[in-house]
């Protein structure tokens, strides 16, 4: 009788195990390289496109895409994946701080003497460049930019041109409230989207003193009292203080801001320009009405776009497939690499690699950004490219600037501090 | 006999509860019905057409029909670890209900511990690679055991209590031998509370995000939770899209729930009185 049970038992167990160990072989891809993506509709059809792109290229590679989460869990599902040797062959991931926290030099293949490096622009180089100063990366994305999106049948309608100055982009914002339409829309709901003015005003801080980044580094200068970087932060309270808002601006999210800026809902929204892409697919019949410019500063002949460096592809040094790897890199970097990218996404910004050019009918949100690059020196990266500090609780600062519950010397004095706790956990010297 | 007062009370505690679970239903499937602009407004909207079919075969077919894939390992995933979890919890609590000796407090510590002590993910990661497991449905259904095995053998204790001892005398006097005392005498007696232990660990298992996205990298190895993230990221998201997904995989635990409903209660108050 026990030998009967047992059987069974046995039987029970094995026949688990043959179930598990089937699936796992009757499922898995015969590949040669893994792709980990952030996940999203916009980034999947872009790599996609430039998968299938590759292997036209190349018939003897096939790139199976992965995706992963964005914002911190992503962070946490790269780290622990290269920890683990588990990494994907090649992965797309930030640039600038984000990409030195990964500990590139023991992990990242050394791509520095790659052909392709001669057509990379020279200002994504250092974003991705290792500690022993080695470049282990290769430019995945279009550039992108912080500034303000406005809407063009408002300004059309009220007469309005693109402001060069501070005083002018008030005094536009003045005449849109006189005519009862929002002038500035901020969206809370989504804390992140409340940094944009204090973040997308470091060209003007950099303008104004050409030394900012690294004396901040160096514990030399402060928001609070470094009176050019302050005024981000006084930008902000002044469009509050004046009630420039959209009425719920504490709980509206990302996703009303982009509908609210397309549908003329409101006149300004600053923000990153990876927004284009979102509106285009989101309201593809309002793309047109959404220009863009950069936030002005106090002297029109200083006026000058702040640039977000794009994502970085990389290869972990555990791949199995390293010229295979090599390869798609340099696809990526190379000028059919980006003519993929713009065939499914649509160019959304420069790209970074030369002899990349953008289509004809790009949306003006697009065309808009383009001079700040073309005529060379009036744009400057952000402050996260130029210094490793970045404090955690900016979002949450600028929201109490923002929601007109802290002045601005307050805010800036508070985000110092901020500061001061992480460049300490890095261990930055003059701390 | 019942007073007017308290049925008045009853009439408005299901009028609540309904408001609580339905009105969030309703609004998934009213924006898995939407096209991608009207379900990106969020609002309580009647849809402006009927594109259910099209998002669904959307969902279905996205990158290279990861649902099915993602349906297929789940359901492995789930039917397997929920087996081994109730053969398992129920051994371990009947043998700790039955027989006394000096290790049971250091047993049940070790039990509370494995509920209490949050796991950490690198070291288990390294332990799987260890043994040749990381990345592999096995190795997933294992930690899925571990992590649920604790709550199983809590229940699975409290009611073993409650079975009179000389059941188990009267099948030894009889001629069976200690398996057959179990599986043929206990294990049917333990019916309530192995139907609470399987519908509260499958759906468990079957909505686990987290110990997928870390223990079984791939897309070959994908389970439906997972799929969400298809859909969805940090800067743009295709709300009719993710809804739509939300709608089908909510469908199999739902189906399990409905058809143990009312196994589950008289479950979990079972072994509740004696412990």
């Amino acid at each position: 009788m026990l030998n009967k049970t047992t059987r069974m038992l046995t039987g029970l167990a094995a026949s688990l195990l043959t179930v598990t160990a089937l699936s796992g072989a009757a499922f898995a891809q015969s590949v040669n390289l893994t792709y980990l993506i952030p996940s999203g509709p916009e980034n999947q059809v872009i790599a996609d496109e430039v998968v299938k792109a590759f292997e036209a290229a190349n018939p003897d590679i096939n790139v199976d895409i992965e995706t992963r989460p964005g914002g911190s869990e992503g962070d946490n599902l790269i780290k622990t994946r290269l920890a683990t040797g588990a990494m994907a062959d090649v992965f797309l991931y930030n640039s600038g701080s984000l990409f030195q926290a990964i500990n590139p030099q023991q992990f990242l293949v050394d791509l520095t003497n790659e052909p392709w490096q001669a057509d990379v622009q020279a200002s994504f180089k250092p974003v991705v460049t290792a500690p022993d100063g080695t470049i282990r990366g290769a430019p995945a994305r279009a550039a992108m930019a912080g500034g303000i999106y406005y809407n063009k049948k408002i300004y059309e309608e009220l007469g309005l041109s693109v402001p060069k100055t501070w005083a002018e982009f008030m005094a536009n914002n003045e005449k849109i409230k006189a005519a009862g339409k929002v002038a500035v829309i901020q969206t809370y709901g989504d804390t992140w989207t409340s940094q944009l003015f204090v973040l997308a005003d470091f060209f003007n801080v950099q303008a104004k003193d050409p030394q900012f980044a690294s004396r901040y580094t160096a514990n030399e200068a402060k928001f609070a009292t470094d009176p050019a970087a302050l005024r981000g932060f006084e930008k902000l309270q002044e469009t509050h203080d004046a009630g420039f808002f959209n009425e719920d601006f504490g709980a509206a999210k990302y996703d009303d801001g982009i509908r609210m800026i397309a549908m003329g809902e409101g006149a300004h929204y600053p923000m990153l320009t990876f927004a284009t892409t979102a509106i285009a697919q989101a309201y593809p019949d309002n793309i047109g009405d959404v220009g863009f410019f950069a936030q002005p500063g106090d002297e029109a002949d200083l006026n000058g776009l702040t640039v977000w460096m794009p994502d970085g592809v990389y290869i972990a040094q555990t791949t199995p497939n390293l010229d295979a790897a090599k390869k798609f890199v340099a696809f990526i970097a190379s000028v059919p690499g980006c003519e993929a990218q713009t065939r499914a996404g649509g160019a959304s910004g420069p790209y970074l690699i030369n002899g990349c050019t953008l289509p004809a009918d790009v949306p003006p949100a697009v065309t808009d950004m383009l001079p700040y690059f073309a005529e060379g020196g009036q744009n400057a990266p952000a402050l996260e490219f130029l210094s490793p500090i970045k404090g955690p609780a900016l979002e949450q600062i600028t929201v109490e600037v923002g929601s007109g519950f802290r002045p601005a010397a307050d805010g800036a004095a508070l985000y110092d501090e901020d500061v001061r706790k992480q460049a300490q956990q890095l261990g930055l010297p003059g701390w | 006999m019942k007073s007017r007062p308290s049925i008045f009370l009853g009439i408005i505690a299901i009028l609540v509860s309904a408001l609580v679970f339905l009105v969030p239903f309703a609004f998934i499937i009213l924006t898995a019905f939407k096209n991608k602009q009207q379900a990106t407004l969020l609002d309580f909207s009647w849809p402006d057409g009927f594109h259910l079919w099209s998002n669904i075969v959307e969902v279905v077919t996205t990158r290279n029909w990861m649902m099915v894939t993602a349906f297929i390992n789940s359901t492995i995933l789930t039917v397997a670890s929920v087996t081994l979890l109730v053969v398992f919890a129920a051994m371990v609590g009947f043998v700790l209900a039955r027989r006394k000796t000096r290790w049971n407090g250091l047993i049940e510590f070790l039990i509370l511990a494995g509920l209490m002590i949050p796991p950490a993910v690198v070291p288990t990661i390294w332990l799987l690679q260890g043994i040749g497991l990381f990345g592999k449905l096995h190795g997933l259904v294992l930690i899925e055991v571990a992590y649920g095995l604790p709550f199983s053998i809590i229940l699975y204790r409290a009611f073993i209590a409650t079975i009179p001892r000389e059941l188990d005398e009267a099948a030894i006097i009889d001629g069976a031998r200690p398996f057959d005392v179990f599986f043929r005498i206990i294990l049917p007696l333990l019916w309530p509370v192995t139907v609470t232990n399987i519908v509260v660990q499958s759906v468990g298992v079957f909505n686990d995000f987290t110990n997928p996205l870390y223990y079984l990298p791939g897309n070959a190895n994908a389970t439906v939770q997972l799929t969400l993230y298809n859909f969805q990221s940090q800067f743009n998201t295709s709300y009719n899209l993710l809804f739509t997904n939300i709608l089908l995989i909510t469908i199999p635990p739902l189906l399990v729930f409905l058809f143990f409903n009312r196994h589950i209660v008289a479950g979990m108050t079972a072994g509740a009185v004696k412990g």
